[in-house]
């Protein structure tokens, strides 16, 4: 009489610690800083031009570069670029514009200033056209042949020492122009203009510039090869030109705007997808290879397209954006210099596109090293298994207290039929036996279609599944049938000699339920992943109704928290999320559920087996139904008992999802395999695998074990004095 | 008593023969009034316990006729768990539900069954558990409690339900002979109040100072029946005999102390 009600106070002190501790531990795991994959850094780098002037042009002549720029700077570099020297300038006059070949190196600028050094002994030779204020762009196409292009549709031609104007009817300011050799050329200009030479420069033909390019003021332009011209204009476009061997049009003729795909800002992944434009004044090109681009433009703006000019990625400039770029000149395709106002000049040797920082194969040997590398996928297996094995453990738990129900239900034939008169059963005797003779017919020719012969008729549930369902279904019919037509009212039990049988016993709901378990706890959970992935394709099977059920046109609307769970679509109805996102995630959780759920109905059948009998008696006798009586009394005092057993079990799930792999799912074994073939660090990636397990199980049994000293029935178990 | 005493309990001619052959009960009726206890007594295997598991349909009665205020318990059409909630139990080994607390053992019954308000629920078991004088203990799980607090507590979530019968099947035997006083004490006090109760009981001095009639079974049927002065004076020999070979033992003073 005087025992107190101490046990729950006590045991609740340690529990909550541990709870704090196992909640941290979760939350710790949750935090595990996802490391972006490394980042970006400039391969320009800046070099020291000794001048604050403008730089406008570059141009290379005689193992050198030079660089030209505003009051007639003039420097020059004999290491490809990395030290430059100012050149003595026979000018004041901003250069705007350069030119190389043919053994001589031509500039031009203001004032109509055109000077060309035929020797890198000899001085420069000044050839200025009076005439013309300024000259936009010069080109050499042979020894002492140049060309000359200015504002209002002005060209000259320079050859055998005299300056010839070329007449021509359209008055638009001409920006720039490029032959390919002697004869063929290019000239660009304001609204649209496209001008195409084919005898050196003497007539010049009209081209259509392409749709919506109209009023482009285009800025430069690259004669890169027989078949292929790429221009750019200041607003960001780029043009493009080559001959079509289908349409029988040669280069020139036809021109496009390019479509962007995408266009990268600089030091990121994250892209704009189709812009209309590059949204930068450009300011010049680089043609490397046939599809590989090289731009310049204000605002610090440098940008290398890898295909054409699609996809532009604007890359790092250690300048900064208030350095505008005015030429970008390629020694080869990787060594280069960029030039720009206050005398910025950039130099690479690696192309000038930015490196991915940590691209270099890292030295995995090293364990900092290849956890920092391999962090990441480790992560995204362990949230991967963490992801099933909740999965797989609910619904595990959901189908194991349910057949476990099932299977103790004690639900008999005779408790179905003893409500009604034997007359009325005997009547419903005959249609079903009748459906169960005619079940075994209709699965003949299905069986027999197979043609099978003896032991392969084990086969006949994978090759004729509906008539194999029918035999089943046939047997169990008729045995009903035949039952209940001798029904008598007795339900009496069949006696022969020693052989003793009441088929009024048979509970249905236990048969059925010993097929399933029997099925799952029978065969390997790796071949049910094979089967139930790969053979019923149980994953798409679900996914696509599902995805009909959460369709993007209903979740555009009305989407919530609980939707999100199932399916979650970007703006363009592409699904990026969601239980409904993954077909192998689907068939992995539920091969997982189902198999856990087998054993673990075995497991709570064995508690709810534990309980006395007394105690469902008693729920009985206050007029609980049974499945309250189940659900009130039996099963939460049967749970409590097979939480240690089912702590095993959910172990075990948690361990046998290593074996979703097989099917492809991303979880952590899997990733420990990429991992290895990637990095050839076995122990490393085993290792950590292995350990990623443990924190999992280890956390599980924790948990598992707090809550059995959480839910102790005072009363049960063991006690005597600590 | 009442002048015309109402049949709430009636047994006709109940036999229960067991799957295993035993033929357990071979042919017994008896009625129980309102307002009227009755004691069955018997040595151990006559049969007892199981009549009175019959009556609430805890064991199916293989034939014979169960009927509690005129409704047939023993048919398959008839809501047997309609009929169990107004029939009361009481167990030899109490049967508390181990997992809930001593208030909510008793309010599971109200809630999930009467359909109770977890309010009106709380009230009326605090009510109950204040007759069988187990206030002070509600929160405590049965486990924390003694034997004779248990049976209190099993009887409380009986008597919650306001049951038209209550049945109790050796209600002492599991206690320890200083724990059964409470019990009893408890069980008469119901008495008193014109509880209808059917009593399966070893204890004999208790039959005799509870019970309005006495039914001594032997061996499936009955042998005996009449009020509780059948005691004293026995007149059969098989009952005289019962009460000789228990006097040996020589408990029943101890039952009123």
């Amino acid at each position: 009489m005087l025992e107190h009600d101490t046990r729950t106070t006590e045991s609740n002190a340690p529990a909550v610690s541990r709870a704090v501790t196992v909640a941290l531990l979760m939350v710790l795991l949750c935090l595990v800083s996802p490391s972006h994959a490394g980042g970006f850094e400039s391969s320009w780098a800046v070099v020291e031009s000794g001048t604050s002037e403008d730089l406008l042009t570059a141009a290379e002549y005689d193992n050198q570069i030079w660089v030209f720029g505003t009051g007639g700077t003039m420097l020059n570099s004999s290491d490809n670029g990395v030290t430059w020297q100012s050149a003595e300038s026979p000018t004041e006059y901003d250069i705007h514009h350069s030119d190389s070949g043919f053994g001589s190196l031509l500039v031009a600028g203001d004032s109509g200033l055109v000077l060309l050094k035929q020797s890198s002994e000899s001085d420069w030779l000044d050839i200025s056209l009076a005439e013309v204020s300024q000259i936009n762009d010069v080109a050499l196409m042979g020894s002492g042949n140049i060309v000359a292009v200015g504002d209002g549709g002005a060209i000259f031609r320079y050859d055998g020492g005299i300056w010839e104007s070329v007449p021509l009817s359209i008055q638009n300011d001409l920006n720039s122009i490029s032959f390919y050799d002697e004869d063929f050329g290019v000239l660009v200009g304001s609204n649209g203009t496209i001008l195409f030479s084919v005898d050196g420069g003497e007539t010049w033909d009209y081209r259509e510039p392409p749709e919506g390019a109209g009023e482009a003021n285009i800025v430069a332009v690259e004669y890169y090869s027989p078949v292929r011209i790429y221009a750019i204009t200041d607003d960001g476009s780029i043009l493009f030109s080559r001959s079509d061997i289908v349409a029988g049009t040669d280069v020139g003729y036809v021109w496009t705007l390019i479509d962007f795909e995408r266009h990268y800002p600089p030091g990121s992944t994250d892209y704009l997808l189709n812009p209309s434009d590059l949204d930068v004044e450009l300011t010049s090109l680089e043609v490397l290879t046939t599809t590989k681009l090289m731009m310049t433009g204000a605002g610090g703006y440098l940008s290398i397209s890898t295909n054409g000019g699609t996809i532009v990625s604007q890359q790092i400039n250690p300048l900064g954006n208030d350095t505008d770029f005015n030429h970008i000149h390629m020694l080869t395709p990787f060594v280069g210099i960029a030039v720009g106002d206050d005398g910025a000049i950039l130099w690479t040797e690696d192309a000038g596109e930015d490196d991915q920082v940590g691209f270099a194969v890292p030295e995995y040997s090293n364990f900092g090293v290849f956890v920092d590398e391999t962090k990441e996928r480790f992560k995204d297996g362990f949230i991967a298994t963490i992801k099933i094995v909740s999965f797989g453990i609910v619904l595990g738990f959901f189908l194991g207290v349910t057949l476990a129900m099932c299977k103790t239900s004690p639900l008999s034939l005779k408790n179905l039929v003893e409500r009604f008169e034997p007359m009325q059963v005997r009547v419903a005797g005959a249609p079903i036996l009748v459906a169960g003779l005619y079940m075994f017919k209709s699965a003949i020719p299905g069986t027999r279609g197979l043609g099978l012969e003896g032991i392969e008729y084990i086969f006949l549930p994978i090759g004729a599944p509906v008539s194999f369902a029918r035999i089943l279904l046939g047997i169990a019919f008729t045995f009903l049938g035949l039952l209940f037509l001798s029904n008598d009212g007795k339900f009496s039990k069949i006696k022969i000699s020693s052989f003793n049988f009441n088929p009024w016993r048979v509970r249905p709901l236990t048969t059925i339920v010993n097929v399933y378990t029997d099925f799952f706890r029978n065969t390997p959970l790796i071949v049910q992943f094979l089967f139930i992935h790969f053979g019923l394709d149980l994953g798409g099977a679900i996914k696509t109704p599902g995805l009909e059920y959460f369709s993007f046109e209903k979740l555009s609307q009305d989407h919530n928290f609980i939707t999100d769970i199932f399916a979650i679509y970007d703006d363009n109805g592409t699904l990026i999320g969601g239980l409904l996102f993954n077909t192998t995630f689907i068939s992995a959780f539920c091969s997982l559920g189902f198999n856990s759920g087998a054993y673990q109905c075995e497991t709570i059948r064995g508690a709810i087996q534990a309980i006395p009998s007394a105690q469902m008696e008693a729920g009985r006798s206050i007029g609980l139904t049974y499945l309250q009586t189940m659900r009130r009394v039996i099963m939460p005092q049967a749970i409590r008992i097979c939480i240690p057993p089912m702590g095993n079990e959910m172990v075990n799930l948690v361990l046998n999802s290593s074996l979703a792999m097989i099917i492809g799912y991303a979880e952590i074994t899997r990733q420990g395999k990429l991992i290895v073939a990637q990095t050839f660090q076995y122990a490393y990636a085993w290792g950590m695998v292995l350990i990623s397990y443990f924190v999992v199980t280890w956390t599980l049994a924790l948990f598992l074990r707090w809550m059995e000293e959480r839910t102790r029935i005072p009363g049960l178990g063991i006690t005597g004095g600590d | 008593m009442t002048e015309l005493p109402e049949n709430v309990l009636e047994v006709e001619d109940l036999h229960m023969i067991y799957s295993g052959g035993v033929h357990a009960v071979r042919g017994i009726s008896f009625n129980v009034n309102e307002g009227e206890s009755v004691a069955i007594i018997g040595s151990s295997g006559s049969g007892k316990s199981t009549v009175l598991r019959c009556i609430n349909r805890l064991i199916e009665p293989t034939e014979g006729r169960v009927s509690l205020k005129g409704d047939q318990v023993n048919t398959p059409h008839t809501d047997v768990n309609n009929l169990r909630s107004r029939i009361g139990m009481v167990f030899q080994s109490f049967e508390l539900f181990a997992h809930l607390k001593v208030l909510d053992n008793v309010t599971l019954g109200l809630r999930h069954v009467r359909k109770m308000s977890k309010r009106d629920a709380k009230e009326r078991a605090l009510s109950v558990l204040e007759r069988v004088d187990m206030l002070d203990r509600v929160d405590a799980y049965p486990g924390n409690l003694s034997g004779g607090q248990k049976q209190r507590v099993a009887i409380a979530r009986a008597l919650a339900m306001h049951p038209e019968v209550l049945l109790f099947d050796e209600p002492t035997s599991a206690l320890d002979p200083e724990l059964i006083g409470s019990v009893l004490e408890t069980i008469k006090g119901l008495a008193d109040e014109g509880m209808t109760m059917l009593i399966v009981t070893h204890e004999i001095s208790f039959a005799r100072d509870v019970a309005d009639r006495v039914i001594y079974m032997d061996e499936g049927v009955v042998a005996e029946e009449g009020p509780s002065s059948i005691i004293e004076n026995p007149k059969t020999e098989r009952l005289k005999k019962f009460l000789s070979s228990l006097h040996e033992d020589d408990v029943p003073e101890q039952a009123n102390e």
